[in-house]
């Protein structure tokens, strides 16, 4: 009879689960978390294989929230004690969500927020990004005030933010994203490592390199060309391998010799519309 | 936006990726970039035409002078401590054995960094930290130091420099990866020790996370480091890991400590396969050696003249006169763990962990701390072998919301043997096990912990060795809300009778009753409870119940109001003496000094970001503990036989109350806490004790 309770109370929230309305997905190749196909890890033991390998993103509306789950290929990890310094039960990962929630073109903002080294096209412009990172609302609020100022009324921060295995998971105001998910948004899904010494233009980014240090990604370059983005969703955002060479096109970079970053070419990234 | 310079060479990163980055504490931690008062900027134009002038004649000839390879990062952090008492000082707990000149309960402090490095290229950088010494107030106007004169003197100052502030070099290394097959990176010098893991080699606290010197080598094969390893080889710190906290200094047994070749050896292979499983060996030896005094060219030898106190010659001794000294092992540990990470399904990750210690002590060149020192003392007294009940096991499975309604489940077994000896693990800022345990913060496997140079505000550590059960916890999430329950059952290895704790096994002398870290210390004049390295008894047999609930919940309103409950239960009991079976007979025991406490304790707690930077919590606690026969004395006749025992029971009652205040802004960092604390133990044998503490603890930071 115990168990019969369970499952009766399992049923019920799965039948709840699927009750909810708009669920969407994107899916991401394992192994493409090698930014435009040369990215390595850092070396320092801390970084497991595939924690910042992004496999499927979904967005789910409940109520005036909607939740958002990243998955990633490895068991998520908080080897630097999060709760330590008021964080949210992960330390590694830095996940920001570009959303464009009008498709128009000259709308939103091209530029990423700082520390990606990379920017969107005009057609592509986002109206809102949301943050799921370690570090607690009081430090990321006071970083994106700090460092990026002009965006800061289109950043969102979650209401809650935690971990589950291999799944981050936010909850997001639905106020907040300006609106419930809907039909036609673009979608841009960038993993990024939480750096919580950053550079002093950098929101909480770690940076690639040319060389792989302990606790610096490797294979990029030493000047602030590179995009400092390991992994993202690309094409379709179906899973489809193919999607690996679409990611690494759409990364491409080049620098110029002298590190001006006016004369190099940043990364543009794509949206993906569902 | 133009840059001039390559990243390694602008940014502070690395710098501090090496001294602090896998610290990763919320304060110290933003960039306070303003510019300075406008009040100067001709000054700052003017100097800027010089300099440009200067740089523009002769430019080309220093287009990468040694300025302009070294990135620099400051920190000052300042830290208010306040309590109804008079002590005076800016550090809650300090040295527990001898007085310190830093702990106290009242006082303002401050401290400066500054932090260094240079890239010479992406193949070879070098750091430095350096520190100025904490411990003084702001009252300590012209001191420079604690020795105070013998005579009556108004100076103000001090013979010493313990107060004075002065910077101290903390941290330095050199890093480099040369073009040698498999090898990345080869440092010389500091590091935190965080490539191994808490039961061999454990990463240092944070107070310390340059103070480990040593060469570290790493390196891996394969595109995707399918093979990866690390090899080090450390400087023994010689206070604190060695008997008696020590490599040799202090210990009466040695007249000359030499500590100059007391070395750790650490190798870590790591296999990753696929992206389903990851295993990991690691092996490390800590090794503490003593000159052979009987060795003619030793400083100060016994036989300096190759003969006994006879006149005699002793044997073989003219022989060894040779030049060279030899040497003897004072302690000796080793630890082997392999460890498996399997992520066989989605839904499913597994984590297997065995290891195997030993311990090789000399008696005639370490005191013995069991005997001599109360008890206290980081180790057996004793040789142990690999297969000497010196293993450590843990099995974790996880499921990761196999139902997909947000219901996650976690189970753990654990069986850590009653000799396992890790000298060198983690002492704390690490967990190893799942369960919150008894004083919820972390587990871990060694009696060398550090509970000490913390504040009431820190979190505590518990030794795991001799534990053995199991936890499952469950946790669910719907929206914002959340809620997760442990319930966790524990035996003892460590339970038998008669144990030798005179000679062999440390007891840390305070072994009774439920730790009350909120009035805590460590002479143990306050009735604070098990010490909690404390895992060996005369007489024990013990079993543990934890349960926990915890709760939270983010209110949909204004900003969000997040709410938070938490429950939790220990029931402990210990039947300690028991009849026992031996050779003799049956030795006899007593249920007069049977234990059974029951613990149980309620948290609430609620908090509101008023602004972006201003965010205002405030939680209440209440403690209830009963415990019978929590403390007393096991009578005994004259041939040590059980006769009957002498415990009484003890009550306690807490309520604490507490305000946290946390302000970012801009680079500045402010953090306040508040305690109010109410404590009534009624004990059956000595005299009920009152508490009344009120407290706090601020502070302010900032990095550049």
């Amino acid at each position: 009879m115990r168990y019969l309770s369970w499952i009766v109370i399992l049923s019920t929230l799965t039948v709840a689960n699927a009750a909810f309305a708009e669920v969407i997905t994107l899916t991401d190749p394992k192994g493409d978390d090698k930014g435009p196909g040369t990215y390595e890890y850092p070396t320092d033991g801390v970084y497991r294989p595939g924690s910042f390998d992004l496999t499927k993103v979904t967005f789910e509306s409940s109520g005036d929230d909607t939740i958002i789950e990243v998955e990633i290929a490895a068991k998520i990890e908080d080897p630097w004690d999060s709760s330590a310094w008021g964080g949210n039960g992960f330390s590694l990962q830095f996940v920001q969500i570009y959303l464009d929630t009008n498709k128009a073109t000259g709308s939103g903002h091209a530029e990423t927020l700082p520390g990606l080294n990379a920017r969107f096209s005009s057609e592509s412009a986002w109206e809102k990004v949301v943050l799921i990172s370690p570090q607690g609302k009081n430090r990321l609020q006071s970083e994106v005030n700090a460092k990026a100022k002009a965006l800061k009324d289109d950043v969102v921060i979650p209401r809650k933010t935690s971990v589950k295995g291999r799944t981050l998971r936010a909850v997001v105001s639905n106020a907040d994203l300006g609106s419930a998910v809907a039909k036609g948004w673009g979608y841009q899904v960038v993993m990024q490592s939480n750096e919580g010494f950053p550079d002093k233009s950098d929101l909480l980014t770690r940076k690639v390199n040319e060389y792989a240090g302990p606790h610096r990604f490797g294979g990029g370059s030493d000047w602030e060309c590179d995009p400092h983005i390991i992994d993202m969703v690309a094409g379709g955002a179906s899973g489809n391998p193919d999607e690996t060479k679409a990611q690494a096109d759409a990364l491409k970079y080049t620098c110029d010799k002298g590190g001006d970053v006016g004369k190099s070419t940043l990364a543009t990234l794509p949206m993906v519309y569902r | 936006m133009f840059s001039t310079l390559p990243k390694w060479r602008t940014t502070r990163e690395a710098l501090e990726a090496e001294f602090r980055s896998s610290y990763q504490s919320d304060s110290s931690v933003m960039l306070n970039y303003r510019t300075g008062k406008t009040s100067r900027w001709m000054v700052a134009v003017a100097i800027g035409i010089f300099v440009v002038a200067i740089v523009s004649y002769v430019g080309p000839k220093f287009a990468y002078a040694d300025i302009a390879n070294i990135d620099l990062g400051a920190s000052i952090y300042t830290k208010w401590l306040y309590r109804n008492n008079d002590s005076q000082g800016v550090l809650n707990l300090g040295n527990p054995f001898w007085p310190d000149n830093i702990s106290g309960d009242n006082g303002v402090g401050s401290e400066f960094e500054l932090r260094i490095t240079g890239r010479l290229s992406q193949y070879v950088e070098a750091g430095a930290r350096i520190q100025s010494r904490f411990g003084s107030l702001w009252q300590d106007w012209w001191e420079n130091g604690d020795i105070g004169y013998d005579e009556h003197n108004t100076s103000g100052e001090s013979l010493g420099m313990n107060h004075a502030q002065y910077m101290k070099l903390r941290g330095y290394y050199v890093r480099f990866a040369p073009p040698i097959p498999t090898i990345q990176w080869i440092t010389v010098g500091a590091s935190d020790l965080s490539m191994f893991n808490p039961w061999t080699i454990g990463k240092v606290r944070y107070i310390d996370r340059d103070n480990a010197k040593g060469t570290f080598v790493e390196g891996a094969v394969g595109d995707a480091r399918e093979f990866s390893y690390n090899l080090a080889v450390i400087a023994l710190p010689k206070l604190w890991v060695g008997p008696s906290w020590s490599t040799g200094i202090g210990d009466p047994t040695l007249v000359n400590p030499f500590y100059a070749n007391d070395w750790a050896y650490g190798a870590k292979f790591q296999v990753n396969p696929d992206s389903w499983g990851r295993f990991e060996l690691v092996g490390t030896v800590t090794n503490d050696l003593e000159i052979d005094t009987a060795d003619p060219d030793a400083q100060g030898t016994i036989y300096p003249t190759c003969e006994d106190d006879l006149g005699n010659e002793v044997p073989g001794c003219q022989d060894n006169k040779n030049g060279a000294v030899g040497t003897f092992t004072r302690y000796l540990n080793a630890v082997l763990t392999l460890e498996a990470q399997l992520d066989p399904a989605e839904i499913v990750t597994i984590n297997l962990l065995g290891g195997l210690s030993m311990q090789q002590l000399d008696p005639q060149l370490a005191t013995n701390g069991v005997a001599n020192s109360g008890g206290v003392f980081p180790v057996p007294f004793a040789d142990i072998g690999f297969f000497d009940k010196s293993y450590a096991g843990r099995v974790r499975v996880e499921l990761l919301d196999p139902f997909e309604v947000g219901l996650g489940m976690k189970f753990e077994y654990f069986n850590i043997g009653e000799n396992w000896v890790s000298m060198f693990g983690a002492r704390r800022e690490a967990d190893v096990l799942l369960t919150e345990g008894f004083l919820g913060g972390g587990q871990l496997p060694t009696l060398n912990l550090a509970n000490e140079f913390v504040d009431f505000d820190e979190q505590w550590y518990e030794s795991i060795v001799g534990w053995h059960g199991g936890t499952a916890i469950f946790d669910f999430e719907y929206n914002t809300f959340g809620i997760s329950a442990e319930y966790t059952f524990i035996t003892y290895n460590t339970n038998g009778q008669n144990r030798d704790v005179d000679f062999t096994y440390p007891t840390f002398l305070h072994s009774e009753g439920f730790t009350d870290i909120d009035v805590y210390d460590y002479a143990n004049t306050l009735d604070r409870g098990r010490d909690p390295r404390s895992v060996y008894r005369r007489h024990q047999d013990r079993a543990s119940h934890i349960a926990v609930v915890n709760a939270d919940y983010v209110i949909d309103a204004g900003r969000g109001i997040e709410v938070g409950a938490k429950f939790k239960m220990i029931a402990d009991t210990d039947k300690r003496s028991e009849d026992e079976e031996s050779g003799d007979g049956i030795i006899s025991g007593t249920t007069d000094d049977d234990y059974s406490g029951l613990l149980l304790h309620g948290k609430v707690s609620v908090a509101y970001p008023f602004t972006d930077e201003l965010r205002i919590g405030v939680s209440a606690e209440l403690d209830r503990w009963s415990e019978q026969n929590r403390d007393g004395l096991l009578l005994t006749d004259g041939d040590g036989n059980v006769t009957g025992a002498n415990y009484g029971d003890t009550d306690t009652d807490k309520e604490k109350v507490s305000a946290t205040i946390r302000y970012d802004f801009e680079g500045v960092h402010l953090n306040y806490l508040f305690e109010y604390i109410h404590k009534f133990q009624n004990r059956e044998l000595k005299p009920d004790q009152n508490f009344h503490i009120v407290q706090g603890k601020a502070t302010v930071e900032v990095s550049w």
